[in-house]
Formats: C-alpha cells, structure tokens, sequence
C-alpha cells in the first residue's frame, strides 16, 4: 500500500516535471509530425477531400498526403500517437477526440471544433451524410424507414457510428407500424454513407422483421442518379446536392453529419490553424511549426 | 488372438501418426492454394512485373507497385540480422562453452522468456521506449528503419541463440579434446574447432531468425511509420511487406483487397527462396 503511493508520487511528480519542461520550451523549429490514416480508411478520404489534400487530375482523384507522415491504421491508433509526441498532428472523427482527453482540437479558421458548430454550418471539415429522394417519398416502407432514421432510436444509431446526429430533445420516438410492413427496399450511393446505412436498416429489420432491405454503395453520384431514376428508392449522398440535380427533382435530407477534428499534443501551444495550413501541413509544404507560428 | 489383437494396434497408430503428418502437410497445401488461387484474379487483371518493379503504392488510384516494400522488407530484416546474429551467436557460443553452470542457469531462461513475448508487446516497447529515445536523441518522428531493426534484432535473439547453442553442444566431445591434445588453448579449441564444426547449425539458426525478421508484422506496424515510398535513411519510416498487408486489409475492397494478398504471396515466394537458398548452401558446404 506504502509503496504503492510512493510509487503514484513519484510518478506523478515526474510526469508534471516532464510535461512544464516541455511546456518552458517548445522548440518551434522542430519537424512537424504528420500522422495520416490508412490507405482505403473513410475518415482519410473525407478529409483529404474537404481540405484539399486531394485533388483532382483529369478527373482521376490523386490523393497528396505527405509520403514522410506517419500511417497508422485506426482512429485510436492516431490519438496515441499524437498524445505520445508533443510535434505530432493528425486528424480523426470528432466524436472519438471529443471522448479523449489527452488530445486537443485545433480551431480551424478561428472555429472551434464542437457538434454545435459542425450543426451550424461554420467549422469546414464536416460533410453532411444525406439521403436523397425524388421530389416526395411514396413507397410505404421508404416512409416509415425515413421516420426511423430520423427518430430518437435512428439517431441514436448515427451517433454511435461517429457521426453528429441532427436530432434534439424534441426528437420523437420511433413506433413500428402494427399492421406490420413487408417487402423489399432498395437504398444506394455513397459508399461513406453506407456503413452506417447498413447500421440503420440492421436495426430498423430487428423491428420490422417482414422487411428486407438492400445497401448498395456505387458512390454519391450514382446514388443521386439512381434515386432520380428510380433504381433506388433512397438515395444515399456525401456530399451536397448540385444545382443541376436540385432542378431534376433531388431532395436531400440530412441524416448526421461526418465531422473531423484536426488534433494536436495538448502541449502544443498553437490553437488555431487555416484550411490552407491544414492542407499544407498534410502535403508536406509546410513542414515546421515555426513555418505555422509566424 | 493375442498377436492379431496387437497388429490391431500397430495399424490404428500407423494411421494416427499418418494423419498427423497429413495435417501439417494438408495446411501447408490448403496456404498455398488459398494464396496463388486468390491472386490469380489480380494477376490477370494487373501486370505482375508492373506490380513488383513500381514504386509508386496509390491503391486507390489503381497504382499498385511494392517495390518500396520489397525493398523495405529485406532494408529492416538486414539491420536486424546485422545486429542480431552476432549477439545471438557469441551468446551462444559463450552460454556453451564459456559461462559458469550458475550462470547458465541463469540466461537459460532469460532466453526463453525472450521467446515468449508476444510480438505485440516488443511494439508496446518500441513504441513506448525506443521511439521517443530515437526522436529526442537522433532527431526525426522516431518512427523508422533503426527502431524497427534494432527491436527485431532483440526478436530473433532467442531463436539464434537456442538453435546456435544446441548446434554447439551437439559438437562431440572429442573434437574438443583432440584440439585441447595438440597443445590448444581453451579458446582456440573452441572457436578453430568447435564452432566450425558447429557452422551449419549456427548459419540455420540465423536463417530461422531472418525469416522471424522477415515475417513479423505487428511489432513493426507500431514502430516503422509505414511510409509507402522508397526506403531513406536510418532514421527514416520504412513499409514492410507484411505491414503492407495487415495495415489495409480492414478497409480494401475490390482490386485493392485481391493486391494485399497478391502482396502476401510475393512474401511468401521471397521467404521460400531465402530458405531454399541457405539449405543449398548448407548442403554444399557439408559436402564438401
């Protein structure tokens, strides 16, 4: 018992003495740390895309990530890292930095990353996830599917995937029909939306069991398309809707938004970042903190 | 009857101790079917000289080139042998030859603990201890060839060691003591005539060991940085070829997902020829 709090004293004592030193001095010269996700992870692919870190070549997308970051596979993989290196920086969805403590979130573009400012269209590194239908639903099941997503209960769901849900506290609760419901319904597009799509109509059948409903992701494109032409029922879409889209009848619905926090070692001292320094860092254009701190 | 009874026997464990054997010959088949069956479809799809000679790795893109990883691989298990098979073998020259029986009684299970640790606790420690000492010491992410080399040379310690040391003591006796009988010192017995002797144990034990080295996956994705690019410097990140795979494995689809095995079947040629390899130099060696 003695030695163990001696034990916890002499840990804490060394663990503050260590985290003032490396607040007295951190050496802004030094190598930023880049630390980016997998090849193939969703949560890279959105965020090179809102910042820019991936551009489009004659309409092939080319992916820019600094090839000298650190790549590791898994949100909780990047938290570590960060949270173990004072020059590190990497990004990960907000609702997983928002539980950690021993990282921090950038301001980007003077906005602070929060739920609140992802659902008011002011923080730049979020993308709605919509469902996009054709001017009005009437197939039965669609209805009732759509009521589900955006009750209580669906929401529910979205946000334990990670994204930000749109629902509050006057959100109504889900009841599945008595009459019972039975077919088949067809929801495609996005593959970033369709995980947790799949997520969704995995719950919705455990309440409606003569239901049966197929997830097909081809893209949001396609699934704008598919949903105006009918060979989805539901659309699925990562992205806004295109004007020319909204004049052919789409309608978007938002169900959650992705949101994706750029995070830093608490001891960092740097709170705010652009978009353009986001994009610069995770390029290799800018390299050294100093290069942001001035 | 009583004989009759006993051929019973004989034959149930003639068929019992085939059907071991089966098994671990079935697995070995079941791997390499399973392997070249699922890749043949990228293959056919994306040039295998292309994807071993590119250098540029864009799954998403459709660029597929594990040079860089080739490279890396051999890079990382090279530092590892390097630092390594001396350790390993002066260790076990000195656990065989040299040390008091305290002693021994002592490092012999060291070693062996050695061997017991799962792989991902040499990651825990590489990243915990040797990163943060590499990057506040020699400068970089901390993350790279040197970390990765360094922590599977500690790796392939054990396996070196114990088929190094059972090498030596399995030399006879009289090759000592013939050496001692014509005048030798102690050291000189053992290092002109014992340990030559010992030679084709030794060099299969650091076989074993690279090929450790060379298939270790989930300490190194904790400490190499995983850059699919060329290999740099020392301090540089590294891509192995078994990080490759078990890095995107959770999210490949498609083309990308049949270009990670078809990744874990140019590994598994490269450790078959690497093996194939020393066991012909050995067998020359003894012929001669």
């Amino acid at each position: 018992m003695k030695i163990r709090k001696i034990l916890a004293l002499f840990l804490a004592l060394s663990l503050s003495a260590f985290g003032f030193a490396a607040l007295a001095e951190y050496d802004f010269s030094k190598t930023i740390a880049v630390v980016s996700r997998e090849e193939g992870s969703g949560t890279r692919s959105a965020f090179t895309e809102l910042t820019g870190v991936m551009t489009k070549v004659d309409g092939k997308e080319v992916d820019n990530t600094y090839l000298e970051a650190d790549f590791v596979s898994g949100t909780s993989l990047v938290m570590t890292t960060v949270e173990s290196n004072e020059y590190a920086i990497g990004y990960a969805s907000l609702s997983s930095v928002l539980l950690n403590d021993a990282v921090t979130a950038f301001k980007i573009d003077g906005v602070e990353a929060t739920p609140e400012n992802i659902l008011n269209n002011t923080y730049p590194i979020a993308r709605p996830f919509n469902v996009v239908i054709n001017g009005e639903i009437t197939d039965e099941i669609a209805k009732d599917f759509m009521a589900y997503i955006m009750s209580r209960e669906g929401q529910a769901v979205v946000a334990a995937d990670g994204l930000v849900p749109v629902s509050n506290d006057e959100t109504p609760s889900y009841t599945a029909p008595a009459a019972g419901l039975s077919g088949t319904l067809v929801v495609g597009g996005s593959t970033s939306v369709a995980p947790v799509m799949e997520l969704l109509a995995e719950a919705y059948i455990a309440l409606n069991p003569g239901v049966t409903i197929d997830v097909q992701a081809t893209g949001s494109s396609a699934g704008v398309t598919g949903a105006l032409d009918g060979t989805y029922t539901l659309g699925m879409a990562s992205r806004g809707l295109k004007s020319s889209e909204k004049e052919n009848g789409a309608v978007a619905v938002v169900i959650g938004i992705d949101g994706i926090a750029v995070i830093k070692n608490p001891v960092n001292p740097i709170e705010n970042l652009t978009m353009d320094q986001v994009r610069m860092i995770f390029t290799g254009e800018i390299t050294t903190w100093a290069d942001v701190n001035k | 009857m009583h004989s009759q009874h006993r051929n019973l026997t004989e034959r149930i464990m003639r068929g019992l101790f085939l059907a071991s054997a089966c098994v671990c010959v079935l697995a070995v088949l079941t791997i390499c079917a399973f392997l070249f069956v699922s890749s043949a479809p990228f293959f056919a799809q994306y040039n295998a000289w292309d994807f071993i000679t590119g250098q540029v790795w864009a799954p998403l893109q459709g660029i597929f080139g594990i040079l860089p990883m080739i490279v890396g691989s051999f890079y990382v298990t090279f530092i590892a042998v390097l630092l390594g098979a001396p350790i390993g073998v002066l260790t076990a020259i000195l656990m065989a030859r040299f040390a008091s029986k305290p002693v021994v009684r002592f490092m012999k299970p060291c070693v062996s603990l050695l061997a017991g640790i799962p792989s991902v606790v040499y990651g825990f420690f590489g990243v915990m201890l040797l990163v943060p000492l590499v990057r506040v010491n020699l400068g970089g992410t901390g993350k790279s060839v040197l970390v990765a080399g360094v922590l599977l040379a500690i790796m392939i310690l054990p396996t070196i060691i114990q088929t190094a040391e059972a090498a030596i003591n399995a030399v006879p006796q009289s090759y000592y003591e013939g050496s001692l009988a014509l005048g030798a010192t102690h050291e000189s017995s053992v290092f002109r005539a014992v340990v030559p002797a010992a030679r084709p144990g030794i060099i299969s034990g650091i076989v074993l060991g690279l090929g450790r080295a060379i298939g270790e996956t989930m300490a190194i994705i904790m400490v190499a940085g995983n850059n699919p690019r060329m290999p740099g410097g020392l301090l540089k990140g590294v891509r192995t070829l078994t990080v490759n795979v078990l890095m995107e494995m959770g999210y490949a689809a498609d083309l990308h997902r049949e270009s990670l095995i078809a990744t874990g079947v140019v590994l598994f040629v490269i450790v078959m020829a690497v093996n194939y390899l020393f066991s012909f130099i050995n067998r020359r060696r003894v012929a001669q």
